[in-house]
């Protein structure tokens, strides 16, 4: 066996997938040659290294924690709304913003200072007589003014 | 992998609406899947998000698995593919990530065998070897990672990484020869 073929066949063996056929003829090319030798052992070295590498256990509650995550991923999932009913709702908003600028609009069309004085002047409470002489109010004033002229 | 076949009675019972089945694959699967995530992205945090990943994508997907395929490699595929989408986010998103490999072993007391020095020499070669994985391509990284830490043979890894056996048997010879190449540099450095 050349040194090349060796070489390829050093990592079959060391897992144990040499066809039986070359394995006789591997292991005298080992025994003979030192520098394929010393590759191997250095392969063989490193699959021990892995060997005895550590193994690691999963942090305290990980269990918990997957089916925790498991369990709220299934409640966001129940209370996704769907895409369609979001643009719904965008649309709607924006419908009933542009109601409310364009109806805005249509209020203020024509605005001047005169038919504000006189929309405010509309709104005053002047125009109420606080007590008319039928009433209650009225009777009382009506008597202290003629008290106050006594 | 031995227990293969209690899996299947496993996946019928979470199909058919028996939410604990899937508790006892977590249970059987966790220590196995974190130290695949462990020596694949090298820190404990990223390894344990990495994980959870697994077996939630895992129970989103696991109606869908067909028995024809074995459900330990279908879930070390997940793994892989979930450890290689975290090494591939942003930069800025690793940025506060410390690699476990980068924290020099603490010693522990010890009470009889092995004596502290051979214990000292066992954790740093430990050390080294972990170093060593970190600068493999990933592609060698993961095919080494699978046979030598996980124990899969040849078929199970082709069919966890969806390549043809002689892929891997070319890969895992590969990432050997750099490895002995990274070790012997660390070696040297001490």
């Amino acid at each position: 066996m050349k040194c090349s073929k060796a070489h390829k066949l050093i990592s079959l063996y060391i897992d144990g997938a040499l066809p039986e056929r070359d394995v006789k003829t591997f292991e005298d090319h080992m025994k003979a040659c030192h520098k394929c030798r010393a590759e191997f052992e250095e392969g063989m070295e490193l699959h021990n290294l892995f060997t005895s590498a550590e193994k690691f256990e999963t942090p305290f509650g990980f269990h918990n924690r997957v089916m925790a995550n498991i369990y709220l991923g299934k409640i966001r999932e129940t209370a996704r709304i769907p895409v369609l009913v979001r643009l719904m709702e965008a649309v709607a908003i924006v419908i009933v913003i542009a109601f409310g600028i364009l109806s805005g609009g249509l209020v203020t069309k024509g605005y001047s200072p005169d038919k504000a004085r006189d929309a405010m002047a509309s709104l005053s409470l002047d125009i109420f007589d606080a007590a008319p002489p039928g009433s209650l109010g009225g009777v009382y004033l009506a008597m202290t003014e003629v008290s106050d002229e006594k | 992998m031995s227990g293969y076949s209690d899996d299947l009675p496993l996946i019928d019972r979470f199909k058919g609406g028996d939410q604990s089945a899937f508790e006892h694959l977590v249970l059987k699967y966790q220590d196995k899947i974190y130290t695949l995530c462990r020596y694949m992205l090298g820190n404990t945090h990223d390894a344990e998000d990495a994980a959870q990943d697994t077996f939630v994508k895992a129970y989103r997907n696991l109606n869908n698995f067909r028995p024809e395929a074995s459900f330990y490699t279908w879930l070390y595929r997940i793994a892989v593919n979930t450890c290689l989408d975290y090494k591939k986010r942003p930069f800025f998103q690793s940025l506060f990530r410390k690699s476990d490999e980068d924290e020099d072993y603490i010693l522990e007391p010890v009470s009889d065998e092995p004596s502290p020095e051979k214990l000292y020499e066992s954790k740093q070669l430990d050390l080294a070897l972990r170093k060593s994985l970190g600068k493999l391509s990933l592609k060698l990284r993961t095919v080494i990672i699978l046979k030598e830490i996980e124990g899969l043979s040849y078929e199970e890894i082709a069919e966890v990484i969806d390549v043809s056996v002689g892929t891997v048997k070319s890969r895992i010879s590969r990432a050997r020869e750099e490895l002995k190449v990274l070790m012997k540099s660390f070696r040297e450095q001490k």
